[in-house]
């Protein structure tokens, strides 16, 4: 079917049942396309465009999509996207690296840090996520956010599962210094 | 286990990502250990934190609105002036179905119910199968000329963009008694399919209102044209819409091309 809906299309275009393919299984996931590309992008207009260029990147390429998984499929294509952008520097970034040393003070006794996530904010949440380096922040997002496997997130972000699961742990160690330093120095 | 095997494994324990062994393991560990205990406690706090304040959020209307059309764009209007052969078999599997459904015996209320059965089904497919417009353009210059010489009538077509309903472009569909010009407008990421045809065609009878399975089909005649309307859209933004093509309807002065 694939070969006769090719052979009558002109290129350049998709056969209808290829884009009703499209349809029915990358645009259910288009808003894990944009929440990947909102929460890796520092602004919502950069990340309507960074999900839009993968949007249509995946349409453009979607002839060649074999795999069972679209998900994971248009995850990378906005993964890379947003990489893209960022080393080209198309975007403005305004997340401040983060620094390990400076951030990791001994937690005071007094203070027990579940205690003082518990207490995190709305605003201290996004901050210290947005402070994450970006091979961090995307395991994170892949993860808490969109409830990936470690398999699938290696897939998208093209790393072995082992680097999966040490890349979570040390983002997760940031995170948990970040809301309890930002706690503390509220209270 | 270790407290520092257990540490290094917290993560993927947490995550469900260890072997059911490994769990068994890792949950005797963490009843036996308060310090373990502790930071697993710090563990699943942080979780929630994330949950609660870094959700998963939903796309903006306008980007759908786009990848939509980027989509439609797919579909070369140049490149489809004959419909491709599964749409001739989709439109004749309805025209089958409503035959077969004793159109011409039935008693007007199923006979409106086999009308409003085939416009949505219409609509429906539509949707399904790949937004398919056979002319797509925003221009009502070039989708009005586009029906010329395959119907026996010219549909309106009209410019309502400046309200918010931006003509997306039109498809022919064979709706019970023969070809209709179907008119397909957007609101937001909402596609809204306008179906008219002559009224002395008939048929004209039919409810006003109807709503079926999330779709909302609202029906009038004009002086000239029977009118069918279905979308997801809202029903009051839908009436609005209707209201603006009666309006633009009464300002034309006529109806050309009759």
């Amino acid at each position: 079917m694939r070969e006769r809906a090719h052979s009558t299309i002109a290129e350049g275009t998709l056969a209808p049942s290829e884009l009703a393919r499209f349809e029915a299984l990358v645009l259910p996931h288009l808003d894990a396309a944009y929440t990947l590309a909102r929460y890796l992008m520092d602004n919502d207009d950069d990340a309507h465009d960074v999900a839009q260029e993968a949007l249509l990147r995946a349409l453009k390429y979607f002839d060649g999509f074999r795999g069972d998984d679209a998900r994971a499929w248009v995850l990378a294509i906005v993964r890379n996207a947003c990489h893209t952008w960022q080393r080209t520097g198309r975007s403005h970034p305004v997340a401040v690296e983060f620094n390990e040393e400076l951030h990791s003070g001994a937690v005071g006794d007094e203070h027990p840090e579940a205690a003082l996530l518990r207490a995190a904010d709305r605003e201290a949440v996004r901050g210290a996520v947005a402070a994450l380096p970006l091979e961090f922040r995307e395991v994170i997002i892949l993860r808490e956010v969109q409830g990936l496997s470690y398999k699938e997130i290696g897939e998208i972000a093209e790393i072995p599962v082992g680097t999966v699961m040490s890349r979570l742990s040390r983002a997760r160690r940031r995170l948990a210094r970040a809301l309890s330093s930002v706690a503390r120095e509220r209270s | 286990m270790t407290c520092k095997d257990f540490e290094a494994q917290l993560d993927a324990y947490i995550d469900n990502e260890l072997p059911p062994a490994v769990v068994g393991e890792m949950t005797e560990h963490l009843d036996a250990c308060a310090a373990c205990a502790r930071s697993h406690e710090r563990q699943l706090a942080l979780r929630r934190a994330l949950t609660q304040h870094a959700p998963a959020l939903q796309a903006p209307p306008g980007l759908r609105a786009s990848i939509r059309q980027a989509i439609r764009a797919q579909i070369r209007p140049a490149a489809t002036p004959r419909l491709p052969e599964w749409r001739w078999l989709a439109a004749a599997a309805v025209l089958v179905g409503v035959v077969a459904g004793t159109w011409r015996v039935a008693t007007t209320r199923a006979r409106a119910e086999a009308l409003t059965d085939a416009l949505l089904a219409s609509h429906v497919r539509s949707l399904l199968g790949s937004h398919l417009l056979d002319v797509a353009s925003s221009d009502q210059h070039t989708v009005k000329p586009w029906f010329n010489g395959k119907l026996d009538y010219s549909p309106s077509v009209y410019d309502l963009a400046g309200r918010g309903y931006p003509l997306l472009g039109g498809r022919l569909d064979y709706v019970a008694n023969g070809a209709v010009a179907a008119l397909v407008y957007g609101r937001r990421q909402h596609v809204i399919s306008v179906f008219l045809w002559p009224a002395e065609r008939g048929p004209t009878a039919g409810p006003a209102t109807v709503t079926r399975q999330g779709y909302h089909m609202l029906h009038w005649i004009a002086p000239d044209y029977a009118y069918w309307v279905v979308s997801d859209l809202g029903s009051t933004e839908l009436r609005e819409f209707t209201q603006l093509l009666q309006r633009a309807d009464s300002a034309a002065a006529r109806p050309d091309g009759r």
